[in-house]
């Protein structure tokens, strides 16, 4: 195919999932040889209507406006895709769904008259989603994986498994069974290469349930371990509450 | 179980010999000049093999290391070739000599396995590659883990054949053992000083101390009858509801053969690579089809396919058990799954 025109749309979010488009660095200009980042509103002051052959949407959607804009940018793309797990899953946006809409808004706006929040969902609430691209911020070497896809017109080579096996594969020492700290590990997906394990820092399940999650099992090991119910559910309502699985693990005890 | 001093009257190299503990770093040197040498190294509060040379402090008290020194013949990540336009570029390269050095009995029985996994039917080229120039250089269990069982399969503590060398920590020093034509010059190349043959009287003193300190035993006696009637026991439910699924007892068996072939290309799309990299029956997309199908899809299905893999349907096709009680799936399982408490618990005990 043509080099395929590439739309990125932004959401509720902190931004940091195109920044890493950015930060591909020396291979962004690889990378812009084989697509046209044709609507880019961060690093481009020129940017072209649609329609686009792909849209990155960044994101969770949490008022009004960002519905009818996801909509739009839906009919634009031929292919949609939830770029990072605000819009695989409403992400850290979607800690403030278990709290009433008033209480929040107050908290953080001194004039929440002007607002219309909803709650925080993932883009595939509203439509039809043809990709996730997991992770807070979603993963460069899997967006490179999901372009070249695109392109030869297969289905990309993404990890659904734990990051326990990327863990393993790189001999990462086990935090949760040889240091005694609570990790996310087994029931999150992989893909990030086991970032945080591989610096001591236990996972935080930003990229969401793995395949075939048992999240009510680690649920009650983490009960064993001490933690209080109130950051069991914490843990599994940080990146991806929404999810069924997270919920089941935030509800089981 | 024979008694591993009446073997060494029988051997082919009787020479047995005596290295000084202080003298570990430097004959692990002396062989790094030659060799690419591999041994139990720390790392944070767990071991690993890892290069041994300069620098490195070889831990030959180590329990287990988290990866089984498999990985040093069948990697975890590996490049089978390049291909681009014109064609494809093999990957297999003259392999430079290697040694596992302390290499405990049960990993290498587990390479012993692999050994006919990777050889019966097909060879794989990769693995027989490196396989052909790695030297073992095993080290005697005087200390297993709480986590060990391989006493109960006949794979430990002490080794009987299937090294170059073979050390036994006798107190004072280690006595070595000449296994193989390879394993002699390894000797001849260093000055070890003789040792009397009252020390093999010690070595059997530290076996049948290390005899018996095991916690864990895993009866095999009757072992096959036993699974085939208890495909349907109430066990495997109750394994679905633990199991995390996370597949960390199979990434980290010593036995564990299966791979994923995977391509990367360049985003030319004009070249790239075909990569394997480990792969695990007790992940939900392993036994998943084009179209989707999935014939494990259960977790429970998962977990008895392990389990029965390692002790029902290796034998007839390997002639041995698959598991070599190393005990490191029980040790990495946050559930603390046990394939031995499995067992006891099926037998009913």
């Amino acid at each position: 195919m043509s080099k395929p025109k590439i739309a990125i749309y932004k959401m509720s979010s902190c931004a940091g999932c195109q920044l890493e488009i950015l930060n591909f660095e020396p291979m962004l200009l690889d990378l812009l040889g084989a697509v046209d980042l044709s609507y880019f509103v961060m690093a481009k002051r020129e940017n072209e209507e649609g329609p686009y052959d792909i849209g990155l949407v960044e994101g969770a959607i949490t008022c009004g406006e960002e519905i009818s804009r996801l909509k739009k940018a839906r009919q634009q793309c031929r292919m949609l895709v939830a770029f990072g797990s605000c819009a695989c899953y409403g992400g850290l946006p979607s800690i403030k769904n278990w709290t009433s809409e008033r209480e929040i808004e107050e908290r953080v706006y001194p004039q929440p008259h002007l607002l219309e929040s909803t709650t925080a969902y993932g883009i595939d609430h509203y439509v039809t989603v043809d990709a996730y691209l997991k992770g807070c911020p979603a993963s460069r070497e899997e967006l490179l994986e999901f372009v070249k896809g695109v392109l030869l017109g297969i289905k990309p080579y993404l990890r659904p498994h734990s990051v326990c096996v990327e863990c393993k594969l790189h001999e990462n020492v086990c935090l949760f069974t040889s240091q005694g700290k609570v990790c996310m590990g087994p029931v999150t997906t992989a893909g990030c290469g086991a970032l945080c394990p591989a610096n001591n820092k236990p996972c935080e399940g930003c990229r969401g349930p793995a395949n075939d999650a048992n999240t009510e099992s680690l649920a009650r090991t983490f009960d064993e371990y001490g933690l209080h119910r109130s950051d069991v559910v914490r843990l599994f309502r940080k990146f991806a509450g929404m999810t069924p699985e997270f919920s089941r693990g935030a509800e089981v005890l | 179980m024979s008694v591993p001093v009446m073997k060494v009257t029988e051997m082919k190299w009787p020479a047995l010999s005596l290295l000084d503990k202080d003298g570990i770093a430097e004959f692990a040197e002396n062989l790094a000049e030659r060799y690419l040498v591999f041994g139990p190294v720390a790392k944070g509060s767990e071991y690993v093999f890892a290069p041994v040379g300069k620098g490195e402090v070889l831990e030959l008290n180590y329990h287990t290391t988290i990866l089984p020194p498999k990985k040093l013949l069948h990697q975890p990540f590996e490049v089978l070739f390049s291909f681009h336009e014109d064609g494809i570029q093999e990957n297999i390269v003259e392999q430079p000599k290697q040694i596992i050095f302390g290499i405990h009995p049960c990993d290498v029985h587990a390479i012993q396995i692999l050994d006919k996994a990777y050889s019966v039917e097909y060879e794989d080229p990769y693995y027989m590659n490196k396989r052909k120039n790695t030297l073992i250089i095993a080290l005697n269990c005087s200390e297993p883990a709480e986590t060990c069982f391989c006493q109960s399969l006949g794979t430990g503590p002490f080794l009987k054949d299937g090294y170059d060398l073979l050390l036994t920590d006798i107190g004072e020093a280690y006595l070595v053992e000449v296994g193989s034509e390879a394993g002699m010059e390894l000797v001849e190349a260093v000055n070890l000083r003789p040792a009397a043959r009252v020390a093999l009287v010690e070595k059997q003193k530290v076996y049948e101390n290390a005899r018996r300190k095991f916690r864990k035993r895993l009866l095999t006696q009757g072992l096959h009858e036993l699974l085939e009637s208890n495909f349907r026991h109430p066990i495997w439910e109750k394994l679905k509801e633990e199991c995390l699924a996370c597949g960390s007892c199979t990434m980290v068996c010593p036995t564990c053969f299966c791979y994923n072939v995977v391509d990367k290309l360049d985003l030319s799309l004009k070249s790239g690579k075909r990569t394997r990299e480990w792969d695990s029956c007790m992940l939900l997309e392993y036994a998943q089809v084009a179209l989707g199908h999935n014939f494990r899809k259960d977790r429970d299905a998962r977990v008895k396919q392990r389990i029965y893999h390692k002790l029902l349907y290796y034998e007839p096709q390997f002639g041995t058990l698959g598991c070599v009680g190393c005990g490191r799936c029980i040790k990495t399982c946050v559930k603390k799954i046990d394939i031995t408490d499995v067992v006891s618990r099926i037998r009913g005990e």
